[in-house]
């Protein structure tokens, strides 16, 4: 599980060109969106397109992924879970 | 039409749009032009902000003199009503003489399997003919805002009804990005506007006209992060009943980093974007300061 929170974290900051981010800088537990990571609704796109790339996870439906787009934790959980890949 | 903000609607009450389509359908859009420049836009101009914003482009993007900028941000407003009327007229049921150029460029995407974008400006009158570039293989899904006025998005739901072309709604959950998302995987074609920030907080800054000014940065990441093909759309005003859409391919490197490639993205749409301007500069209708 650790080494998936950390793999996540890289991924998202070289998805989102957070270039002043290290994952040291992300807590697990922080929001992602709003204000914690600052994320905003084009990069929720990206989240879903990391999901369907690195892991074969298509969500479903806007609810569902505001859930699971809480924190680097609840996405982590979430892949554990459903990963095809 | 505002100095600092768009409000992201188009002009006028439900009353007054409902009765320009009844208007239209029975008297010629050139009475209504006459009619425009005469007695709508002197008012406008005294009334509205848009002839400052107007006529600061003409001065410091075109480098027109006092007496020029001043005539031309008059055309433009006189353009920009004429791209109002046609657009009624459409929703009335009358048509438009429209030529493309570039059409084998989409012709290529759209008998290929995979989605592609539209990037379409606020230039011209993209709306009366950008969605006819049609395809049997392929769906046409426009982005559009949802603070348009009920009777706009009620002409455009009876117009795209006759089509093969689907509305998504940008709103506040995140469930437009669902169907953006699944529309690029179906292989459909997404038509975004591309020149104003409504709704996003994040933007990028790019020189255009000579100076910087901030896009979206939400259609240059959708593009490069499934390495879509795009091409710049803008339907401009040839003639009084004529128009001509311009089909140009934006091209950028998909092998190099997504930083660069977002950055290539960009300057080759700011690059058509002022292409299209200096072919066409009465017909730019961002109303509001642009450049700061």
């Amino acid at each position: 599980m650790e080494q998936l929170v950390l793999t996540l974290k890289e991924q998202i900051i070289e998805t989102l060109n957070l270039e002043e981010i290290t994952p040291d800088d992300i807590e697990n537990d922080a929001p992602l969106f709003g204000d914690g990571l600052g994320l905003d609704s084009i990069d929720a796109l990206e989240l879903i397109v990391i999901l369907d790339k690195y892991y074969g996870i298509k969500l479903g439906s806007p609810a569902e992924a505001k859930e699971i787009f809480t924190s680097i934790n609840t996405i982590a959980d979430y892949v554990v879970k459903n990963r095809t890949k | 039409m505002a100095d600092k903000a768009w409000a992201g609607t188009t002009y006028g009450g439900s009353k007054m749009h409902r009765y320009l389509v009844t208007t239209l359908r029975y008297i010629d859009v050139r009475l209504l032009y006459g009619f425009a420049a005469i007695f709508v836009v002197p008012v406008c101009l005294v009334l509205n902000e848009s002839r400052k914003t107007a006529y600061r482009y003409f001065r410091d993007r075109h480098q027109y003199g006092r007496c020029k900028a001043m005539w031309t941000t008059y055309v433009n407003h006189c353009k920009f009503a004429q791209v109002v009327i046609d657009k009624f007229a459409m929703y009335a049921g009358k048509t438009f003489d429209v030529k493309v150029e570039g059409l084998e460029h989409f012709n290529a995407l759209a008998n290929g399997e995979e989605g592609f974008l539209h990037l379409s400006s606020h230039i011209g009158n993209y709306e009366i003919a950008g969605y006819t570039l049609g395809s049997d293989k392929k769906t046409i899904q426009a982005v559009v805002y949802a603070f348009e006025k009920a009777s706009v998005m009620q002409n455009r739901n009876n117009m795209f009804s006759k089509t093969n072309v689907s509305m998504i709604t940008l709103k506040e959950d995140m469930s437009h990005l669902f169907e953006i998302d699944q529309a690029i995987c179906k292989g459909d074609i997404i038509s975004f506007p591309t020149d104003r920030c409504m709704g996003q907080t994040k933007v990028v800054e790019a020189l255009f006209m000579g100076a910087k000014a901030k896009f979206p940065q939400g259609p240059f990441s959708v593009a490069t992060m499934r390495s879509l093909n795009v091409l710049a759309v803008n339907v401009m005003k040839t003639g009084l009943t004529q128009y001509t859409i311009y089909v140009t391919p934006l091209v950028y490197d998909k092998s190099q980093p997504r930083k660069v490639q977002m950055q290539q993205l960009i300057a080759a749409y700011t690059a058509e974007l002022e292409r299209q301007l200096k072919q066409y500069p009465t017909q730019w209708y961002n109303f509001y300061d642009f450049w700061n």
